[in-house]
């Protein structure tokens, strides 16, 4: 009874607690390395404009469908400094798979690489996909978990939203 | 007292003004009518204060799904970064080159957890790039209970790790030693270390890359621990692994080649089997990555320790629309064995370096081909597969040679005696020992699985927001032992094989006999089928029914006692709706099929709540490598909520 009592808790506590309260706290600099072998960190690639942070996996079927999205928002608001940033984690058993899928579906976004996850563990990006929106300042504005075919509307919407006010600002 | 620093940390980190933090929650809560309950809360909290990051995972789980009852802190660590200096101190997870050496990771689905507790120091500056890490690992295996682990190797290492890079060329060393209490299935704990160098570069060109890495281990065991005596040496070992890619315009060719040989035999390895591979190295396997359900129940049990293969697979795609993928991998052990007797048993190095296609040196084949894209105005998404495997699981015995018999011929000789006159006739026994010419005995017996596989799915998401998905699997296989030869048995007083037709050794013969049965009765191949219905509406909710179904089992027949309102919805069974049917004596048709219902509801965007009822079936699992039997889940609930924040 103890533990059910304890679940109850944990979770109406969590539920009230989880109303997006992280959201406005600033992401750390976190540094990592991409697909091409080059390092940046995240405060670099928030210079310009706002990040899509997203983690994927080779083998990860719906991070493979959002991704398609994804890569076309990385285009078509380039102009607005707008940029994605795909944190693989696939392990060494289908690392050498990345590269190759990345350039068959000639993906234009940022591929960062975190085979154990330790990026992931920083952001809590551990459920694939897990997408951060962050400003321009290196806010974190937006958070999801998973996708269900139909959510890209609200994914652009969200994007829009913040170039919006970073236009506003500017 | 944990709770206490717990407690303190969230407060602090809520209070604080300029503390920046996330968390993640995740409850998990289970229960089945064969008593397959669990409850498990995680709460993973990070917060980062100018140089100084902190993580503290708090887990309540009585008991969890897999693994053992905790109340407490399970994770922490704090890490601090000072110009080109870090520090990190608590649970540490780090990953060297392709994993040789060291890759560290907590995988909660097959309760693999391989990090240390202990002390990081990182440099970093330009090109160079060095590290050292100490501490304690203790990694827990299953034994035959399928939730709680049983067998614990604990392992006090240090290591080290130094990396340039120059260009587009890097070039690494590491080293790692480790002080093992190894836990065995028989007898007392072995006390064993472990060293290994090793060394990997890697080149990356615009069209071509490649990675190469190479590890030499020794152990060696401390017999008398109370003596303080020299080490024994134990068992030494290395292992390669090759990676070169080729690319050309949306196309991609990845080739591996790996060989691990930290051990050998002509078995599987056991906790007694020690001194080899340790639990830090997790390397490559050169398999596919599956994410269909009924591939990964066929998933070949890597051996880490004895194996050698490659894996080519090639990526494209077509007309700019549609996604390919094929792959090929062959892997054996590293050698072939003969069994001279049925117990005796001797290797034969592989002549080349590529794996052996012979039976005794247990090869695997592996081959995927899919293809997928968008269609219909991107409405329509597609996913057609085909996977087929062949996997030697064990060799029982394999003698393919010449044997030479012997022969003994008896003779009579007639003799007369004088005896005072007294004539006695007699006779006396005389016999030749003389040898038969060579000849072939063959006396082989196998135990081989073959399994192909066709996953497909389709999703069309409508203008509405609604979203169909309908999925398939099919597969096919077959287990089976194959017994060829002209002998079948060995004799050990006369220490030559017996030749099932003495007095004709061309007389041969060859038997399959298969794995698989159903009520007692022998089934030649195990037909499986799953299929999956999906409706969502993005972007709240989604509502999922799965059929997975069996026509036979290797091993014993498991028997669905209970039936349940889901299932006979499903079947269309009406009598069980008008109470015509008894409910604990479930009718043939609904036997062999497992259906779970589930739906999952996005409170927020970053809160998701899901519910599940009904049967899962039990089988096979791999990660990262790391493979574990899944317990069926038997007409029961399960929930699970997670959130980030």
């Amino acid at each position: 009874m103890r533990k059910y009592l304890f679940t109850l808790l944990f979770l109406s506590k969590s539920v009230m607690f989880a109303t997006d309260s992280g959201l406005g706290s600033k992401i750390p600099d976190i540094k990592l390395k991409l697909l091409d072998g080059s390092k940046v960190s995240i405060h670099e690639l928030v210079e310009d404009g706002p990040l899509m942070i997203d983690f994927w996996a080779t083998w990860c079927k719906p991070c493979k469908k959002v991704m398609k999205y994804l890569d076309q928002y990385h285009q078509d608001y380039a102009d607005q400094g707008f940029k994605v940033l795909m944190i693989n984690q696939d392990t060494p058993r289908s690392l050498s798979k990345v590269k190759s899928y990345i350039r068959s579906q000639n993906h234009q976004f940022f591929v960062g690489l975190d085979p154990n996850q330790k990026i992931a563990q920083k952001l809590n990006g551990m459920v694939m996909p897990t997408l951060i929106l962050i400003d321009k300042g290196g806010e974190i504005k937006w958070r999801h978990q998973g996708f269900i075919p139909g959510e890209e509307i609200e994914i652009e919407k969200q994007i829009k939203l913040i170039l919006e006010s970073q236009a506003s600002e500017s | 007292m944990k709770k206490y620093i717990l407690c303190l940390t969230i407060f602090s980190v809520l209070v604080a003004n300029d503390i920046d933090f996330n968390a993640g929650l995740t409850a998990n809560y289970g229960d089945s009518y064969d008593f397959y309950s669990y409850s498990e809360n995680r709460l993973d909290l990070n917060f980062f204060y100018n140089d100084l990051q902190g993580w503290i995972q708090y887990e309540y789980s009585n008991p969890p799904d897999v693994g053992f009852p905790i109340n407490d802190i399970r994770k922490f660590r704090i890490e601090y970064t000072l110009d080109d200096f870090t520090i990190k101190f608590g649970d540490i997870y780090e990953f060297w080159g392709r994993g040789l050496v060291l890759n560290q990771f907590d995988d909660q689905i097959t309760n693999y957890d391989n990090g240390t507790r202990g002390l990081f120091i990182g440099y970093s500056n330009g090109p160079l790039s060095s590290s050292h890490l100490n501490g304690n690992s203790n990694v827990w295996l299953f034994g035959s209970d399928l939730r709680k682990p049983y067998y614990n190797n604990s392992h006090n290492m240090s290591g080290n790790q130094i990396q340039y890079e120059w260009k587009s060329l890097s070039l690494g060393l590491t080293q790692i030693q480790s002080n093992e209490v190894h836990q065995k299935l028989f007898g007392d704990d072995a006390y064993v270390n472990h060293k290994m160098k090793g060394i990997y570069g890697s080149w990356l060109a615009t069209n071509i890359d490649l990675f190469i890495e190479y590890v030499d281990k020794v152990s060696t065991e401390k017999t008398d621990f109370f003596q303080e005596i020299a080490h024994d040496s134990l068992k030494k070992g290395h292992g390669i692994y090759g990676n070169l890619n080729f690319y050309l315009g949306s196309w991609g060719l990845s080739t591996e080649y790996k060989r691990y040989a930290f051990d050998k035999s002509h078995t599987d390895f056991t906790a007694d089997d020690y001194g080899n591979r340790i639990e830090l190295q997790m390397m490559p396997t050169l398999g596919k990555e599956q994410n269909s359900t009924l591939l990964g129940r066929v998933s070949h049990n890597y051996n880490f320790n004895d194996e050698r293969g490659v894996q080519l697979e090639l990526n494209g795609s077509l007309f700019n629309r549609f996604t390919v993928s094929a792959q090929y991998s062959h892997l054996s052990r590293n050698n072939n064995w003969k069994s001279l007797s049925q117990f005796d048993w001797v290797e034969q190095p592989l002549e080349s370096f590529l794996p052996s296609s012979n039976p005794s040196a247990l090869p695997y084949w592996e081959n995927y081909e899919e293809i997928s894209g968008f269609i219909l105005s991107d409405n329509l998404y597609f996913k057609l597969g085909h996977g087929s495997n062949q996997e030697v699981f064990k060799t029982m015995r394999y003698f393919d040679g010449t044997q030479i018999s012997t022969i003994f011929t008896e003779s009579w000789v007639k003799d007369t005696t004088d005896l005072y006159g007294y004539i006695f006739i007699d006779s006396t026994m005389t016999i030749d020992t003389s040898f038969s010419d060579p000849f072939e005995v063959v006396a082989k017996m196998w135990q081989v699985a073959k399994s192909f596989t066709i996953p497909m799915e389709l999703n069309y998401t409508f203008d509405n927001g609604y979203n169909l998905g309908v999925g398939f699997q099919y597969q096919e296989r077959t287990k089976k032992d194959i017994s060829k030869g002209n002998a079948i048995d060995y004799s050990n007083p006369d220490s030559s094989w017996i030749l099932i037709n003495p007095e004709n050794s061309d007389s041969s013969f060859e038997t399959h006999d298969t794995k698989f049965s159903l009520n007692g009765d022998k089934v030649n191949t195990q037909y499986n089928r799953m299929i999956y219905v999906t409706l969502s509406k993005a972007p709240r909710w989604s509502f999922t029914i799965t059929q997975d179904w069996a026509n036979a089992f290797d091993g014993p027949t498991t028997v669905d006692p209970y039936y349940n309102p889901l299932e006979a919805l499903i079947f269309g069974d009406l009598k069980y709706f008008t109470g015509g049917r008894n409910k604990v004596d479930p009718p043939d048709f609904i036997q062999k099929k497992w259906v779970s219902a589930e739906l999952a509801y996005n409170l927020t965007s970053s809160q998701r709540i899901s519910i599940m009822y009904g049967s899962i079936q039990g089988g096979l699992f791999c990660s990262n490598g790391v493979c574990r039997l899944i317990a069926p889940f038997n007409d029961g609930i399960k929930f699970s909520y997670s959130a980030i924040f």
